[in-house]
C-alpha cells in the first residue's frame, strides 16, 4: 500500500520545551491510524505540524506527497481536519458555516450534502442556530461535518469522539470504519485506548514528545495482548526511566 | 483577579512590553508637563483640564466595556478560556460577590496602570513647572474619579440594559433632559456639571462626598442588577451568508468578506463601534478642535479634522479582527496572508463611514469647496495607518495599544506622514489631494505584512 503520510525526525521546540522529539512514522493508504499518548505527550503538536498549522523546528514530513513546510495550504486543501478544541465561528449559523466552508473549498451541491450530514448526525433542528449558541456536542458534530463534507483522501482528527454521547460515538465509529473501507485514510489522536483498539488498524505511542512504539494493532492481538495494557506498561516503564 | 488580568495582558503583549507601558505613560506625562506653559499661551487651562478628564472618562468606559465582554474576547483570542469573573458556578461564591471583586480589581489595576503613572509624572515635574503640589494631587484624585465614573457608568448602563431596554432609554433620556435643562436654566456649559471637573475647579469636601455618593449609587445599582449571563437563548437566522457572498462577488475573497460582515452585524459591533469608537470620540475631538480654530490657518481646522478622522478610521481594522482568531481557519486552506487581505478588504468597505463623515463635516462647516481634498486626505491617512498596523501587528492590531516597541514605531511612522500632510494642506487646501501618493507605501506595507505574517506560526488557536 502506498504511504500517504510520512514524518522523518520531526521535532518541535517551544523555547526550552521540546513538544515533539525526533518522531518518525509512516501511515499507509486505507489505514485508520491512532496516535496515542497521555495528556501533554505532543499529539496535538504532531497534528498541527502535519497539517501545516505550525512549522517543525527540524525534520520533515509529507502528507499526500506534499511537503508540510513547502505547501501547507495545498495540504489543507486536500485533507479534512478537526483541530483540538476549535469551534466554528460564533456569528454564523450551522448551515451558513457549512456554506462558508464549501465556498472556501469550492464544494458543489453544498445544500444537499449539508442536509445529509444534518440528518446523519441528528442535528437538523440546529441548522439555523448561531454557532455560539450551540452545545459542545453539536459544535463537535458541525466540526466533524466540515472535515468530511468534501470526502478527503485523508482526514486528521484530534480526539474524534470528545463531546459525543455514547449513541453518537457509535455512529461516528461506524462511519470512520466505513470511510477507510472505501480506500481513504484517517489519522486520529486520542487517549481513549479502548476506542483506539476497537477501530484502529495501526497505532503509535507518544510520551513526552518521544515515540515509544509504532506498529499494527493486529500484531498485538496476535500476541494475545490488549492495546490498553500494552500502552500502560510502555508509558509506565518510560516514566520510571 | 489582578494577577489574572496581568497575565492576560502579558500573554497578549509580552511581559516586558506590557510592563513598560506605565513607564511610557509616566514619561509622556512628565515631559508633557514641561509643555504646559507653552500650551497655556494658546489653550485656556480649563480646556486642557477638560481634555484630560474626558480622556480618563473614555478610558473608564472602554475598560468597563472590555470587562463585560472579557470572556468572549478571551475565547476568541485564546480558544477555550475562562476568567474568574465567570466562575460563580464552580466556586462557592455568589455572582454578586465575584462581580464586586471584579469592579474593585478593575479599579485598582487600571489605577496603577494608567492613572497613577500619569499623576506621578505630573507630580514629579511640578517643581520645574511651577504647578503647586496640591494642584497635582488634586488632579490625581479627579482623574481617578473620572476613570471611575466611566467604569461604573458603563456597568450601570449595561446592568440596566440587561434587565430592560426601555428602562435604559428612559434613564438616558432623563439624564440628557436633566443636564440640558440644568444648562438652560443656569446658562453654564453642561460639561462643567461633570462632578470630577467641578471638584477640580473648586475642591470642597461636600463636592467630594457628592461625587463619591454618585459613584457608590451607580456601583450599588449595577451590582444589585447584575445578571452575569443570559442562558437558554438560541438565536436563529435564515441563510444571509449566500446572498451576501454573491453581493460581494466583485471583491477578492467574497466568502471571507461575507463572514466578516455577518460577524460585525450580528455581534452588534458595527452599530456599537460606529457610535462609541468612531462618532463619539470624533464628536469630542471636533468640540475640542473647534476651540483651537483661531490658531489654525484658514480652512486648517477641516484638514486637521480630516487627518484625525483618518487616524481614528484606521482603528476600524480592530473591529474586523477583534472577535476572530486564526483558529477557525486552521482546518481550511486559508493562509494568514489571505485572511489579512480579506480583513483589509472589509476594512476598505467600512471606509465609507469616515468618507461620509468628513463630507458631512465639510458641508456643515460651510467648506464644500474643500470636500474632495479633505475626504482624499482622511481616507489616504486611514489606509496608510492601517498598512502600518497590518505590517506591525498582523491579525492582532490590539497589540498596538500596549506593546511599547510596536506603538513607538507606529507613532513615528504615522507621525511623520501626519506632519508632512498637515503642512501641505495648510499651505494650500488643494495640495491635500497629493496625499493619494500614500497608496504606494500602503501597498508596500501590506505586501510586507503578508510575507511577514505568513512566515511565523499564527497565534490564537
Amino acid at each position: 500500500m502506498p504511504v500517504v503520510l510520512e514524518a522523518t525526525n520531526l521535532t518541535k521546540r517551544y523555547g526550552e520545551v521540546i513538544a515533539v522529539n525526533n518522531v518518525s512514522l509512516a501511515v499507509e493508504k486505507g489505514a485508520l491510524f491512532g496516535l496515542l499518548g497521555p495528556n501533554g505527550s505532543g499529539k496535538t503538536t504532531m497534528i498541527k505540524m502535519l497539517t501545516g498549522q505550525t512549522r517543525p523546528s527540524s525534520g520533515s514530513a509529507t502528507v499526500l506527497d506534499l511537503d508540510v513546510e513547502q505547501d501547507p495550504i495545498g495540504i489543507r486543501e486536500r485533507v479534512g481536519i478537526i483541530p483540538e478544541q476549535e469551534t466554528p465561528p460564533s456569528f454564523l449559523t450551522a448551515m451558513e458555516y457549512l456554506k462558508f466552508v464549501a465556498a472556501v473549498r469550492k464544494i458543489p451541491d453544498i445544500e444537499k450534502k449539508a442536509d445529509w450530514w444534518f440528518d446523519f448526525l441528528d442535528f437538523a433542528d440546529k441548522k439555523n442556530v448561531l454557532c455560539k449558541d450551540l452545545s459542545r456536542g453539536t459544535r463537535q458534530k458541525l466540526m466533524f461535518t466540515q472535515a468530511f463534507i468534501h470526502e478527503p483522501a485523508l482526514a486528521l482528527i484530534d480526539e474524534p469522539l470528545i463531546n459525543f454521547d455514547p449513541i453518537m460515538q457509535d455512529v461516528v465509529k461506524d462511519y470512520l470504519a466505513g470511510y477507510v473501507k472505501k480506500g481513504r485514510t484517517i489519522f486520529i489522536s486520542t487517549h481513549i485506548l479502548e476506542v483506539a483498539e476497537e477501530i484502529c488498524s495501526g497505532f503509535a505511542i507518544l510520551h513526552k514528545g518521544t515515540l515509544l512504539h509504532t506498529g499494527p494493532v493486529a500484531e498485538l492481538t496476535a500476541r494475545g495482548e490488549h492495546l490498553p495494557s500494552f500502552f500502560l506498561s510502555l508509558v509506565r516503564k518510560d516514566r520510571r526511566v | 483577579m489582578v494577577k489574572e488580568e496581568w497575565r492576560v495582558h502579558s500573554t497578549m503583549f509580552g511581559s516586558l512590553s506590557f510592563a513598560l507601558f506605565p513607564v511610557m505613560i509616566f514619561g509622556i506625562a512628565f515631559m508633557g508637563s514641561f509643555l504646559l506653559p507653552l500650551m497655556r499661551t494658546t489653550l485656556p487651562a480649563g480646556n486642557l483640564t477638560l481634555i484630560v478628564h474626558a480622556n480618563y472618562l473614555m478610558l473608564g468606559l472602554m475598560v468597563g466595556g472590555f470587562g463585560l465582554l472579557g470572556n468572549e474576547v478571551m475565547n476568541r483570542r485564546f480558544g477555550q478560556a475562562s476568567l474568574l469573573a465567570y466562575s460563580a458556578r464552580s466556586l462557592p461564591l455568589s455572582e454578586k460577590f465575584i462581580f464586586l471583586n471584579f469592579v474593585v480589581k478593575d479599579t485598582v489595576y487600571y489605577f496603577f496602570l494608567w492613572v497613577m503613572p500619569f499623576g506621578f509624572g505630573y507630580i514629579l515635574a511640578s517643581p520645574f513647572t511651577g504647578v503647586p503640589l496640591t494642584g497635582t494631587l488634586l488632579l490625581l484624585l479627579t482623574l481617578t474619579l473620572s476613570f471611575l465614573f466611566g467604569l461604573c457608568g458603563v456597568f450601570f448602563l449595561s446592568a440596566v440594559y440587561a434587565r430592560s431596554r426601555p428602562v435604559l432609554w428612559l434613564v438616558l433620556l432623563t439624564g440628557c433632559l436633566g443636564t440640558g435643562g440644568l444648562a438652560a436654566m443656569t446658562g453654564t456649559n453642561p460639561v462643567l456639571f461633570f462632578p470630577p471637573l467641578l471638584l477640580n475647579s473648586a475642591f470642597t469636601w461636600v463636592n467630594f462626598l457628592i461625587s463619591s455618593a454618585i459613584l457608590a449609587l451607580l456601583f450599588g445599582v449595577a451590582i444589585d442588577l447584575f445578571n452575569p449571563e443570559s442562558v437558554g437563548s438560541e438565536k436563529m437566522y435564515r441563510d444571509s451568508f449566500t446572498p451576501l457572498m454573491h453581493r460581494f462577488s466583485f471583491l477578492p475573497n467574497p466568502p471571507l468578506a461575507a463572514k466578516d460582515t455577518l460577524d460585525l452585524y450580528r455581534s452588534g459591533s458595527l452599530v456599537g463601534q460606529t457610535i462609541f469608537s468612531f462618532l463619539l470620540p470624533l464628536a469630542v475631538i471636533w468640540f475640542f478642535l473647534s476651540l483651537l480654530g483661531p490658531f489654525f490657518p484658514p480652512h486648517g481646522l477641516l484638514f486637521i479634522f480630516a487627518i484625525t478622522t483618518g487616524v481614528i478610521a484606521s482603528t476600524m481594522f480592530t473591529w474586523v479582527t477583534m472577535f476572530d482568531t486564526f483558529g477557525p481557519y486552521t482546518c481550511l486552506p486559508v493562509a494568514v496572508s489571505t485572511l489579512i487581505a480579506s480583513k483589509l478588504t472589509t476594512f476598505a468597505v467600512l471606509q465609507v463611514i469616515p468618507a461620509i463623515f468628513i463630507m458631512a463635516v465639510a458641508i456643515l462647516s460651510g467648506e464644500v469647496a474643500y470636500l474632495i481634498p479633505a475626504v482624499v486626505l482622511g481616507i489616504s491617512v486611514s489606509f496608510y495607518a492601517v498598512g502600518i498596523m497590518a505590517w506591525l501587528c498582523g491579525l492582532s492590531p490590539n497589540v498596538l495599544v500596549y506593546d511599547v516597541k510596536v506603538l513607538f514605531v507606529y507613532l513615528i511612522l504615522v507621525g511623520i506622514v501626519l506632519a508632512i500632510f498637515t503642512a501641505v494642506a495648510f499651505t494650500n487646501p488643494y495640495f491635500a489631494l497629493s496625499s493619494v501618493i500614500l497608496v504606494i507605501p500602503t501597498w508596500l506595507l501590506v505586501q510586507k505584512a503578508k510575507v511577514r505574517w505568513d512566515s511565523v506560526d499564527p497565534e490564537g488557536f
